[in-house]
Formats: C-alpha cells, structure tokens, sequence
C-alpha cells in the first residue's frame, strides 16, 4: 500500500521534534449502506476514503496529524505538523522496518463486493418481507446493509510492519408496530468481521422476523413498575450493561485518570465467584475482532474479572506505559483520522453451569429482560442507566405480563456483587461503541444470569 | 498546524464542483457537495498537553437524480479519475433505487445568500501556543476550586475551520467559510468515599470569545453540588431541569418534529398541527440564521437558504422541520433543514438551532415557585430511556432537591418517568438563562418548571 523508503522518511520526519516514538496508519477503505424504509430503497450510498495518521509520542503527550493525501510529499508534511507538536530535544532514530504476523486472521469466505447493488437489495428485501409477514400489527420496517473491505497498513519507529485486510458486513432490522393507542419497536442486527457467509447463520428473514416479534411482543405490554427487584437477564440481552457498567470503567484512559471505580481495585473481590468476565479480540470472525489492534499489538484474550475478582485493566501502548503494565491490544481507532484510545473488542460474561428455564423458575417476583436497550455510565461513580426494550414480569417462576418503559438503574461494582446465577447458555449482541467522538464495532456476550436484587425504573 | 490552502479555498472548491456538475448526462440531476476543513483538538493533563491532534478533512459527495431515484458515492480521493468513477458509482447506484416523485434537488435562479458573521478572518491568525494556553488554563483554573474536586477527567480545547461548498444542476452554487472554538471540562470531585463528575463548557466563534474561567467554575460548582448524592423517595414532585438536563429533553423533541418523523409515522406530533400542546410561555424556535447558535449556517445541506421556523408558537404545535423531499412529498417549501454528516453522507433532516424561548423570571425565581421540587442537573440514557414514538419516558436523574424554595440535598440515582406530551403540557415556567448546548444538534434552553413528573428512587 505504502513505499517503505516513504514510510521511512516520514518517520523520520515525526522524530525530529523530539518525539520518542513515531507511527504511521494508512487505511484504504471501500464500503456501502444501503438502506430500505417503509419499502423504500431510500439510500444506497457507497464511498472511498483513503488517508493516513501520523503519531508522535514523547511521554504523556500525543501529537497526531492526518491528511487524505498518500504521497511522500503529503506524508512526510503530516509528519512534520504532528513532530511539531511535541517538545524536547531529537535523539530516538528509527529502526529497519520488519514485517509482522498476527496471531489469528478473520478472512472472509464470501467477498461483500462480489454483491452487485440488487443483491444487496434483495438481501434487505428479504428481510422485509418476514417482518412485514409476521404480524399485521407491523407498521413500519427499515433494514440496513452496511459492508467495509478495508486495506489497513502500519509501521512504527520500532521497526513494527503490518499489513491488515479486515472485511465487516452487518445487517440491521427495525420494526415498529402498533396495536390501538400502543406503539412499540423491535431491533436485529447481527454483525462480524465476516463477508457475505454472514446470512448463512443469519438468514436476513430470521433478522427480519426477530425484530419482528420483539415488537409484536411488547404490544401487549403494561407500564413497568418501579422499585427494587431481582432481574433475571436473557442469553446476550444484558451484555451491554456489561460493557457500559464494567467494561469502560476497566478501560486503562479511564483508570489512569482516577475517573474509574475500579481504580486500585485489581485483586479485589467485587462481583461474585460465580462471575467471570473477559475482553476477547481473538474470537474467530466477531463484530469487534481483528488480528492486530490499531497500533500493532496482537489480538488476546484479557480476562477482566476473574471469579469476581478484578483483575487485568484493557490498555494501549501509552496507557500501558503510564500505569506500568502490559498492552493488552486494545488501542483502537475509528480511522485514520483518530488516535487510538483504549477500547473493548468482544466482551463477554462466561457461562456458568444453571439450566435457563430454572434461575427463571427461581424467582418468585421479578422483571425478566430479554433485551437491553442504550444505557449511559458515570464511569467515576459506577452509576448506570439503561432502556429495557424487551421485557416481562416474573410471577410465582413463570413469566407473565409483558411491561414496557422500565430502566435499570445501580451501579457498576454492586451489581456484579449481586450476579447469583449463571445460565449454561451464551449468545452475543453487536453494536457501535462510542467513546471521545470515535465509534468502534464491539460485541456482547452473556449467558442468561440473574441480578438478586436492582432498581428498576417505571412508569406503573 | 496543519497545510494551509493556497488561495482562496472557496473557489477552489467550486472550481473542482463546476467540473464535476459539467459531466451530467442529458436528463439527469447532479448535486456536488465538498468539504474541506481543518480541526484542532488539544487535551491538557497533569499541566501539560496529553493530546494535540491535527485534521484536515477533504472529501467530495455526489448524488445523482434520474427517473425519480437517487444514488449517493463519495471520495476522500480528489484526482480527476477519482471523481470521475464516484459519478459513475453513484449513476449505478441510482439504478437500484426506489423511485419517488418527491425526490429533487433543490432549485436556485441566483447567488446563495451569505452569513459573513460565523467566519472570522481572525481565525487564521491565532498562534497554535495560544490554543495550548487555553487547554492548560481549563484545566488549572478547575484544580483551583479546591477540595473537593479531585482531579480533571477531561479538559479540552476544540476548533474547526472550513469550507462548505455545493453546485447543482439545477442552478444551485455557493460555498462558506465558517469557524468555531469551544472548551470543555469534566472534573471530578470526591467527598465520604462516593466521587461525581459534572461538565462546564464555553462556546465561541474565536478562541478569545471563550470563558475559560468561567467553564472551569461552571464545573466546580455543579461537581460539588451533586457530591453526596442519595436517592430520593418516590413520588409525585415537580421537576425543574436546569439548561444542561432541559438540552437533554429537547433533543428528542428535535427528532420528533421532523416532518420526517412524521411523514413515516414515528412521531407523536404527527397530524396535531394546530393543537394546544402547552401553556402560552411554551415557544420552541429552529433558526439556522441566528448567528449566536452555534449551528448557524446561510444555507443548508441542499443548499437551501436557512431560516426562522416556528415549531411551537404559544402553545400551540405550529409545524414541523423540512428539507426538500419531505417539502415536496407534502407541497410545502422546505425550512432549511437538510443536514450533512459530512461528504461521506447524503443530506438528512435535523434541527439546526433549536431553542426554547427564554421568559423574564431568574431561575432562583423558579425555585421560589416550586417550593418542594427535584433539581435536575444531569439525565442519564435519554436516548434509550426516552420513546420518541409513543412519547414515554423514563429516564435516569441527579441533581439537588429544592426544599422551601432553595437548593438543599443532592440526588442521586434517581429515575424521572413522565411522557412528552405531559411533560409539555406540565411546563409551568420558563427562566431567563437561556444556553447553548451542543447535544447532537445545537440546542438553547433556559431553566425549566415541570410539573406532573414522577420522581423514582428507592
């Protein structure tokens, strides 16, 4: 993609301000979205970026420019602006560039780009149609296709070389149907650093049809009650609460900050024996998967929560350097036009051993989610809000009514206290994490497990 | 800091525009739409500069309109060969599409007007040093309000500079130059083993129209208040939401009022124009000309002169947010509300400045009102929380109850759980601070009076 005597004299340029270590990412990526809304083709977009960062490090401080122009002249310019700003007297040279191998690849079988624009209609058509066919209390369907094929190169002034061709591919459906005076939504939408073999596990009717009932469901809804009660989470439904309540506030920027709750926390027991929790960038061909992240180090697995005890903090190269521990490879960037930052991959709470249907058989009164919506954290505090979009009570171990408008609201670090039970199953969940203006595909795993004891938030 | 532009950038890209419109086909419409903007982010930790990041951003949009149906390519990539193929991609991809009569670029049989005032030549003169200066002090001046503030998780200084330029078939030409700065801090504070955060920001076309110091107080003095924090009983209490956390609500109301929205039936404003949704002090303004928002623009993402649209006039739901297909599919005239998320996306519809109309009463005023009230400063999961299709909410809340009057003990995790339509018909009073805010779209809202709220807690 790049000239290595251009990357080398850009590198070189990075340094002469005084930094201690240089980088530069160039990315060349194609992609569509293509959108169907109420029947519609409404959008079919596709688009080529090209550009490429430079980086420069001199202690805590980080000078980053871009440009859209891949030419030695453009590169070594971009250099110059970002070694501009960093102070401190020019000693570190630049060392032979040396090709790396990533621990593990995500190749996709089936190239998206071999889909001409009526295939990809077709997709979203299909999926459509078994929403629409669903119900007649369907109203409105949008599905969207996104693919990425992207070429992603690296190199730094420690003589890391990588070259990178990750491939996403994601389909999304949202139905709202209404029933009388009641209006109510579904949403689907799987996702993987795979091509087009993605509707081979994921028929797009099965996504249409998803959302679909998710709806449907919820037209029978009453208001949620409010008050404390114990929640019993569906496989994957509660994986964002997971990623919002504890993952970012195990994320090393956070933690080095003093902004995180679990700051000084690591070898403390804070959630149950029961719970186990882990960031996995090396899951074969998920959403949130690479082989290097974007500043060279390798994919890994990095256990966060260890039966209940916190234990290893997700880091980049800087924040590493800063708490005085081990990059876990997860410095990730939206593009070339941002530096990385510290960010989940694929995180995951780990099955345990109890059968589904009995921690639902185990509650006497309670809320079960099935689905999460959107959720905000105060990662200084722990405290946490999060939309419940698919749910019913728990009556006598059976569920029963389904309820509508409820949140969940507590804290990161008493909730994982109060995980008492661990279904024997897992399922994941996919979506756009966004953190300092940057957004990044991430997935979430959970089995189903059960909450003893939170606030929920209602309207009955 | 960054490349500088040679000559004037406007007619650079207007000249690489023209190009680009000359190459449509008989019968065809072609919309060119460029950006090219340079932004500036510093970040200051521990008194010294943690990030200085450097952008400049170019890239051309273009949308083809053949048969009723319309494609959209982009490329970051501006070689002639470059554009000729995403006008190429996005013919192709005209083809798949539905076709729609109300799909048309906007018209224009003259020059755009102009808005001279959100450029300011000043701009380009300001040493890169200054801008450091202005991070490091955000920070400093935050570390001074003492205990209990602990620490700046965030303080950071932002511009943009940068020119936006379209050309149509159909007559439509223009280009503008535009600047901002802002500064934003989060500190943190800590008192008995619980710590908060809470945000204090400052806005302006120049790095000089910032008040660093008052940001950082700004911060301080909300951080504080909130330390200590405990639920709040349960029940019935009327809710006064301070700029920040009215911001919040008025951002899923800018969704709403879109005749998008409307036209696909996911608002629940949808056929009550003319309706009396609240009281006579209840005025809710979009304006993408009033130059002290910070979304002021001469034109939109169309190219579609901006202007002054009346969403709720005294009460009473007076219409809705247009760009020209929701124009088109209605018979109206768009409001000049198409918007850009930049080159890589076809225009949208959103609210440009959304504001609430300020009323004469000081906030303490409000509280005085109230009486007993919940003091709401921050809501948290607004946008899960808040159903802007049926109009439910129930959303995640801290702040300082209001007791005899004034602000007495601070609030946390609490729920406030209502509906829009009750929470508009239940705004008892409207102060006179009105802000900007930058949520999403630029949104100005005053302190606020609700009645009728459910406060949830433990």
């Amino acid at each position: 993609m790049l000239d290595d005597s251009d990357v080398r004299a850009a590198l070189v340029a990075a340094l002469s301000g005084g930094g201690e270590f240089a980088e530069l990412y160039a990315e060349d990526r194609r992609g569509r979205n293509l959108t169907l809304d109420d029947g519609k083709v409404e959008d079919l977009v596709s688009g080529h970026d090209v550009g490429a960062g430079v980086r420069v490090l001199r202690g805590r401080q980080t000078a980053y420019a871009y440009t859209n122009v891949l030419t030695r002249a453009a590169l070594i310019e971009a250099a110059k602006v970002a070694a501009a700003g960093v102070r401190g007297e020019g000693r570190v040279t630049t060392t032979d560039l040396r090709t790396a191998t990533p621990p593990v690849t995500h190749p996709a079988q089936i190239d998206p780009l071999d889909a001409d624009g009526p295939a990809l209609v077709a997709l979203v058509r299909e999926a459509e149609d078994a929403a629409r066919s669903f119900d007649a209390s369907v109203r409105q369907v949008t599905v969207s296709y996104a693919d990425s094929v992207r070429q992603v190169y690296l190199a730094n002034s420690e003589g890391h070389r990588s070259t990178q061709s990750p491939v996403r591919t994601r389909l999304v459906a949202q139905v709202v149907a209404a029933r009388d005076d009641v209006i109510q939504t579904g949403f689907e939408g799987p996702g993987g650093s795979v091509g087009h073999e993605l509707f081979t596990t994921h028929p797009p009717a099965g996504v249409g049809r998803g959302a679909a009932e998710q709806a449907v469901a919820m037209l029978d809804s009453i208001p949620a009650p409010a008050g404390e009660f114990a929640v019993v989470l569906g496989p994957g439904g509660g994986g964002v609460l997971f990623h919002e309540a504890c993952g970012h506030g195990m994320e090393a920027d956070i933690v080095g900050k003093d902004a995180s709750v679990y700051r000084g926390r690591r070898g403390e027991r804070l959630g149950t024996p029961i719970f186990t929790g882990v960031d996995d960038a090396t899951t074969p061909g998920g959403w949130g998967s690479f082989g290097f992240d974007d500043e060279g180090a390798p994919a890994q697995r990095t256990v966060l929560f260890d039966q209940g005890v916190c234990t290893d903090y997700m880091s980049d190269r800087l924040r590493a350097q800063q708490l005085g521990l081990p990059s876990t490879g997860n410095g990730r960037r939206q593009s070339y036009a941002h530096v990385p930052i510290p960010r989940m991959t694929n995180s995951y709470i780990l099955p345990g051993e109890d059968d589904p249907a009995e921690i639902v058989r185990s509650v006497q009164r309670g809320v079960y989610c099935r689905q999460l919506g959107g959720g905000q954290v105060d990662p200084a505090s722990g405290d946490f809000v999060f939309g419940i979009t698919e749910a019913y009570l728990i009556e006598g171990g059976e569920l029963t009514q389904a309820i509508r408008g409820a949140n969940l609201v507590g804290d990161g670090p008493t909730v994982l206290g109060r995980i008492d039970a661990l279904g024997n199953d897992f399922d994941t969940r996919q979506g756009i994490c966004g953190k300092d203006g940057q957004g990044v595909p991430v997935a979430f795993g959970t089995p189903t497990l059960r909450i003893s004891r939170i606030t929920v938030g209602g309207t009955g | 800091m960054s490349a500088t532009p040679g000559t004037d950038p406007t007619d650079d890209l207007l000249a690489l525009l023209d190009r680009l419109v000359d190459r449509a086909q008989p019968g065809e419409g072609v919309e060119v739409y460029a950006v090219d903007e340079t932004e500036t982010t510093i970040k200051a930790y521990g008194g010294e500069v943690e990030t200085l990041s450097s952008a400049r951003t170019r890239g051309v949009g273009v949308r083809v309109l053949a048969d009723g149906r319309i494609g959209y390519a982009y490329t970051a990539d501006l070689a002639e060969s470059a554009l000729d193929e995403t006008l190429q991609q996005a013919r192709s991809n005209a083809t798949v599409a539905t076709p729609d009569e109300a799909n048309r670029l906007a018209s224009a049989d003259g020059s755009l007007p102009v808005l001279p005032q959100i450029y300011r030549e000043a701009f380009a003169d300001i040493d890169p040093a200054q801008k450091v200066d202005l991070a490091l002090q955000l920070e400093a001046a935050t570390l001074r309000g003492g205990a209990p503030v602990r620490g700046v998780d965030s303080a950071q200084y932002g511009d943009r500079e940068g020119t936006a330029a379209i050309a149509t078939t159909t007559g439509v030409r223009g280009a503008y130059r535009s600047c901002e700065a802002h500064c934003i801090v989060e500190a943190l504070a800590e008192a008995d083993g619980a710590s908060a955060s809470a945000y204090g920001l400052s806005l302006g076309r120049l790095p000089t129209d910032l008040d660093v110091e008052g940001a950082a107080a700004e911060a301080v003095e909300r951080v504080t208040g909130l330390l200590g924090g405990r639920k709040p009983s349960s029940g019935a209490l009327p809710v006064i939401l301070d700029p920040f956390a009215a911001a919040a609500f008025l951002g899923v109301l800018a969704g709403a009022l879109t005749a998008d929205a409307v036209q696909k039936g996911r608002s629940l404003f949808a056929g009550r124009v003319g309706e009396q949704l609240g009281g006579a002090y209840l005025s809710l303004i979009d304006d993408g000309r009033l130059i002290d928002g910070p979304a002021a623009a001469p034109w939109d993402g169309e190219g579609v002169p901006t202007g002054r649209t009346a969403l709720i006039d005294g009460g009473v739901l007076a219409g809705y947010l247009h760009n020209t297909y929701t124009a088109a599919k209605e018979g109206t005239q768009s409001t000049g509300n198409a918007s850009r998320a930049g080159f890589a996306s076809p225009p949208g519809l959103s609210a440009s400045n959304l504001y609430l109309v300020p009323g004469d009463a000081d906030p303490q005023a409000l509280l005085a009102q109230a009486g007993s009230a919940f003091y709401c400063q921050n809501v948290l999961g607004v946008h899960s929380g808040a159903n802007p299709i049926s109009g439910d909410f129930s959303v995640g809340a801290n702040g300082r109850m209001v007791r005899d009057g004034v602000l007495a003990e601070p609030v946390r995790e609490a729920t406030i759980a209502g509906t829009i339509p009750g929470m508009l018909a239940g705004l008892v009073a409207v102060a006179n601070d009105l802000r900007w805010l930058p949520f999403g779209v630029a949104i100005g809202t005053p302190t606020l009076l609700l009645e009728g709220m459910t406060l949830g807690g433990a």
